[in-house]
């Protein structure tokens, strides 16, 4: 471990020993060199797994991740935080289902606790229609060996007590599908602990070194441009979510992706009422609602509904969320908004993320993540670093290359057409 | 970015629109169906006041500013 502290009991017993000062930076400031076997563009959590992975699973020791602001600055840091792998189409089941177990292991793989907290996620029915979309992802889930419970009006108040109010909701509560498994995880720590892990593994973290360019010779990509001078890299990834549409602008392509703005939102904190993830959508909004350990709920909800890299979220949206989430817990209704945020989103035109080669045999990207990005971040990482190393997308990435736009196998978990706003 | 000003009716807040789609760069090639030209600084775009008049727009923006640089009538005579 190139510097890296392991964490244990025995580590804080040394430390109080040792006095102040014992404690070293979590990641080495590293310099850039002038070439690398893989040069990652993007210090969030996709580039950062997808760089511990690399170096971790296959031996590729000479990586750098490259980051125009700052590890952890863009969605990594600005997510509801929640992981889960309720989905009913296979192709993405199986995947998040991958990242489900993985979250369940990580605090241990990366010696980094992350928080990982089983609060159960659990999706709301108003009506019988509802019901019948639930149950189908619910079953959809379970042929899969995944956890899910169907649960009728009494089993989710069972489980989440604070949604049983004395007056009449507007909406009845039917039921609602139940992951006990999905939950919440520390989103910074994520950023912060497989930054941790790469570093000790000698991947070098170059932050404030912006990707401009790349340059190519006979069909290949050989190096990038940045802002810190030319590093020459056999293989490049850009794992850049939100500003994917930038890197189709670099290498000339059209990409079928548009940049939406998601908003979540945290109130000022309060004792613990709200004991698992709730996500309770009608026709005319939704909301997502958990809350933090200190105490905040935070909130978020659908897309601003047009493609936007301000990161300035509308009034209109942060209305209807906040509307929806008291309309579902009454008692929230007193409460203020500490802050709010945007995040830009990578929306493909089916809904799921993209991990494929990119215009050049030795250029990958990894985007396209639409809301899944974060729950996404353990299997993306080792799926997209098998997939750099060898060569051959593994299985559980096959079905996510740009070639399904071109053949129509889309992956439409929502059946919407293709619109990226209603994804 | 908080109205758009419809041809017909003015200035109207933002939340009287529905976004439709952004226009692809290369037009022709049925793989454009799922493209978008996606430019960080320039968008063409097509929006209807589905809260108004419901008129379709073409509408040229600066996402990353918010800018609406032009909104013009889509449809016979106009696009």
């Amino acid at each position: 471990m190139n510097g890296a502290q392991r964490y244990s009991a025995w580590a804080l017993l040394r430390a109080r020993l040792a006095g102040p000062g014992y404690w070293r930076s979590l990641w080495s400031g590293a310099t850039l060199k002038d070439a690398y076997d893989v040069v990652v563009v993007g210090a969030g959590g996709h580039g950062l797994a997808t760089a511990y992975h690399l170096a971790h699973d296959h031996g590729i020791k000479r990586v750098a991740v490259l980051e125009k602001h700052l590890v952890g600055y863009g969605n990594v840091g600005r997510n509801t935080t929640i992981v889960r792998s309720n989905y009913l189409l296979p192709e993405n089941h199986y995947f998040y289902e991958d990242s489900l177990r993985r979250w369940e292991r990580l605090s241990r793989v990366l010696n980094y606790n992350v928080m990982y907290s089983p609060r159960g996620v659990l999706d709301l029915a108003q009506s019988d229609g509802d019901m019948i979309g639930l149950a189908r992802r619910g079953n959809a889930m379970r042929l899969a060996g995944i956890d899910a419970e169907l649960l009728d009006r009494g089993g989710v108040l069972e489980f989440a007590p604070e949604l049983a109010v004395s007056g009449p909701r507007r909406f009845e509560l039917v039921g609602g599908l139940l992951q006990r498994r999905g939950g919440t995880v520390r989103h910074d720590a994520v950023a912060w602990g497989y930054a941790r892990a790469a570093s000790a593994l000698g991947v070098d973290i170059i932050e404030d070194c912006e990707v401009t360019g790349i340059r190519t010779a006979g069909g290949l990509a050989t190096g990038v441009e940045s802002t810190r001078g030319y590093v020459k890299a056999e293989r490049i990834v850009f794992a850049v979510a939100g500003h994917t549409g930038t890197v189709g602008g670099m290498l000339g392509l059209t990409l079928p992706i548009e940049t939406h703005l998601l908003q979540a939102m945290v109130t000022e904190p309060i004792k613990p009422l709200v004991g698992s993830v709730h996500v309770y959508a009608h026709p005319h909004g939704e909301a997502y609602v958990t809350q933090s350990d200190r105490g905040g709920v935070v909130m978020g909800g659908f897309l601003d509904g047009f493609p936007s890299y301000t990161r300035e979220g509308q009034w209109y949206r942060l209305e209807d969320v906040v509307q929806t989430a008291v309309a579902l817990l009454p008692h929230l209704a007193g409460l203020r908004i500490l802050r709010h945020w945007a995040g830009t989103n990578d929306m493909t035109m089916d809904g799921s993320f993209i991990i494929d080669r990119i215009r050049h045999d030795n250029v990958f990207l990894n985007g396209g993540w639409c809301y899944g990005g974060f729950k996404a971040i353990p299997a993306s990482g080792a799926a997209c670093a098998t997939f750099v190393a060898t060569g051959t997308a593994p299985d559980l990435i096959r079905a996510h290359g740009l070639s399904r736009f071109k053949t129509g196998h889309l992956l439409d978990e929502r059946g919407a057409g293709p619109f990226p706003s209603r994804q | 970015m908080s109205s758009l000003a419809c041809p017909f009716c003015g200035p109207r807040e933002l939340d009287e629109f529905l976004f439709h789609k952004t226009l692809p760069e290369a037009q022709g090639d049925e793989y454009a169906v799922y493209e978008r030209a996606n430019r960080i600084d320039d968008s063409l775009e097509h929006w209807q006041h589905v809260r108004g008049c419901r008129a379709w727009l073409r509408v040229r923006r600066n996402p990353s500013t918010g800018e609406v640089r032009e909104v013009q009538l889509l449809g016979r005579g106009h696009s």
